[in-house]
């Protein structure tokens, strides 16, 4: 214990500091956001109980809503994901505030939660398929969907920062219509697309890859509305609108310049659609004279089919037949897409438009210049049993 | 001969207290007049100013001081829990010398465990301890900052407790003194001084400890958790504020710790 007596020497004031430093470092490393399927269910006790609960009458949204978040029960990631379900939760004239969800799906297969919060792609797949990885339950679980609810808002997008798209307009064209190529062929063919992500270094199983290319697939060619996308990408003003009007509601900011800064915003500061109109005009992919030939796009997660569309048009050579040398740079690390396109180590991002926006309020200038998921992916998940 | 000591006192306060706040004072006018930006190559808005990390921490006081309160609790409770557990578990390593030592090395293993394993068990572990989800998201946090703090009392304490002065045990035996009495009158107060060797790793220890298990409770509050959720979302500034605020937590509790020990150590030196 020798070196603890020579800590003596040094000044406590410095000391402190030091130490609370070195945590700001471990801490935003230590977030432990490994894939939710690491976590195989392992006890399929509840599936017994469930299988009575057919013949009870379910309740509507609205019960379902107002008795988990009455007994406190309602789960949310947090971190930027909350504002739908805080959209939804004032609503139906509940408080705003829910449980912190860790990313996988046990605090719900335990009941700690009871109205979980999901992705349609990824964590409902977990819930309710029996694949490694899955919970199993099957139809004993509800879902409420934040588009049907009115309260949603748009997820996955293409973004950079303004300045960027400035310097660069050839070089974001020929970026998107790439890109939009490979959604398509990824949407057309959902079970190849899948593989292709598989190969590249997935962090969930092939049989959850599967699943999650024929939802992400819904997300791209339906609106809030459920009606059907043709135009790939698109930015559909209501949506955005919407997204604008929900964020400047739930974001709460601390720093009154960046709050104000919020509230100021309109759709023009954070998309600009004319990178996709030229983008979706061309026949043939030729844009000209590329300003940035090498450049890098950073995923909002891990890489999983959720973002197929990349990996396809890089796949499939979309990428290199528009004159682009994509890097693919994977998600859920230390850095947050936004700060990653601010600082400019990458180019491109994929993010929440509430994140988005949020990114705005700070001053980060970043705009966005496609919209990939037309409708909310987000909802939320019940066991039937427990709201009979 | 007494001025004498006074007046070394007085320089050795120079050293302990003057220069680190010249230092201090030295870093927060380099990072004001972003020449610490220049040397470190980072942007402003990654690293705000002062003047605007202060200004935040002016506007939203309240809300901060709501994030305060819940990590302080945390930390102080866990501490002094952990450091009593930390002192019995000693004690008791001190009355079965056999298998002391081994108790003692399971709880280094403890120690070795990082909080970003033993937070999110914890909390599994806490789930039925209250409906209410901020009470046992508050006993998920205590238990973490506990088992981290209890290593570094327990292996202290029992060095002073079993590293006697030469022959002092010997003494009190040859005065037929009892266990009891050489415990009370010799280890006792022997360990003292090792108290406050192992409390001056674990107070800030308790206060890292308190703001990463915050990540993973269930209940969203806290300094540590504050941190997290503005720097996903961009808001630097704001993130510096309560990282700011988290330094001086360590700092206060820290100088309550040797305010405490200047006081009960006062006749030792």
């Amino acid at each position: 214990m020798k070196h603890m007596t020579t800590m003596k020497r040094f000044s406590c004031a410095v000391l402190s500091a030091a130490m609370m430093l070195s945590l700001a470092a471990c801490g935003s490393s230590s977030t432990g956001e490994s894939s939710t399927t690491s976590n195989t269910a392992s006890e399929s006790s509840s599936s017994t109980d469930t299988s009575s609960s057919t013949a009870t009458t379910t309740l509507s949204a609205e019960d379902v809503i107002k008795t988990a978040a009455e007994e406190g029960k309602v789960g949310n990631w947090g971190l930027g994901n909350e504002y739908e379900v805080q959209a939804l939760l004032a609503k139906y004239g509940e408080p705003t505030t829910f449980l912190s969800q860790a990313f996988d799906m046990d605090g719900f297969d335990d009941d700690s939660i009871t109205l979980a919060s999901a992705m349609t792609y990824n964590e409902l797949g977990l819930v309710k398929n029996s694949y490694d990885g899955g919970y199993d339950y099957g139809d004993t679980v509800g879902v409420i969907d934040m588009n049907d609810e009115g309260v949603a808002m748009l997820e996955d997008n293409i973004f950079c920062t303004q300045a960027f798209a400035e310097a660069n307009p050839n070089t974001v064209k020929a970026f998107i219509y790439a890109s939009l190529k490979g959604w398509e062929y990824a949407c057309a063919n959902p079970e190849e697309a899948a593989e292709i992500v598989y190969n590249y270094g997935s962090s969930v199983s092939s049989d959850h890859q599967a699943y999650m290319a024929d939802e992400v697939k819904k997300l791209v060619e339906t609106d809030t509305n459920g009606d059907a996308v043709t135009d790939y990408g698109k930015m559909d003003e209501d949506a955005m609108q919407q997204t604008l009007d929900l964020a400047k509601q739930y974001i709460t900011l601390d720093d009154s310049t960046a709050a104000s800064k919020l509230e100021s915003l309109t759709l023009d500061d954070i998309r600009d659609t004319s990178y996709w109109e030229a983008a979706t005009a061309s026949t043939d992919g030729d844009f000209g004279t590329l300003e940035k030939t090498d450049v890098s796009i950073q995923l909002k997660w891990l890489p999983q089919a959720q973002f197929m569309g990349y990996y396809v048009a890089l796949e499939k050579g979309y990428y290199s037949d528009a004159g682009l040398n994509v890097n693919i740079v994977a998600g859920g690390g230390d850095i947050s897409e936004t700060t990653a396109v601010y600082n400019g180590s990458v180019d491109f991002g994929v993010t929440w438009v509430s994140n988005l926006i949020a990114a705005d309020a700070a001053g980060m200038g970043l705009t966005e210049v496609s919209q990939i998921f037309q409708r909310s992916g987000l909802v939320l998940v019940y066991k039937l049993a427990n709201f009979s | 001969m007494k001025r004498n000591g006074s007046s070394s006192r007085f320089r050795q306060s120079i050293t302990t207290v003057l220069y680190p706040l010249f230092f201090g004072i030295l870093i927060l006018v380099l990072w004001q007049t972003q020449a610490l930006h220049a040397m470190l190559n980072i942007d402003p808005f990654v690293l705000p100013l002062p003047s605007r990390i202060n200004s935040i921490i002016g506007e939203s006081l309240p809300k901060i001081m709501t994030n305060v309160w819940a990590t302080l609790i945390v930390a102080v409770a866990g501490l002094l829990l952990g450091s009593l557990f930390g002192y019995l578990i000693a004690i008791v390593a001190t009355v079965f010398p056999k298998w002391g030592a081994g108790g003692l090395s399971i709880v280094t293993a403890f120690n070795a465990i990082p909080i970003v394993a033993l937070a999110p068990v914890i909390t599994n572990w806490t789930k039925d301890v209250s409906s209410d989800a901020n009470i046992r998201s508050m006993v998920a946090k205590i238990i973490v900052v506990l088992l981290m703090c209890t290593a570094s009392m327990s292996l202290n304490a029992y060095r002073g407790l079993t590293e006697l002065r030469p022959f002092s045990q010997d003494l009190l035996e040859s005065y037929a003194a009892g266990k009891f009495t050489i415990f009370r009158k010799l280890r006792l107060p022997n360990s003292v001084p090792y108290i406050f060797t192992a409390l001056r790793v674990s107070v800030p220890l308790s206060v890292i400890s308190a703001l990463v298990s915050e990540y993973f409770a269930e209940y969203v509050i806290g300094v540590g958790r504050q941190i997290r959720e503005n720097i996903v979302l961009g808001q630097y500034p704001t993130a510096w504020a309560y990282i700011t605020v988290a330094c001086l937590i360590g700092i206060v509790m820290y100088a309550v710790l040797i305010v405490c020990e200047s006081i009960l150590l006062r006749h030792r030196k």
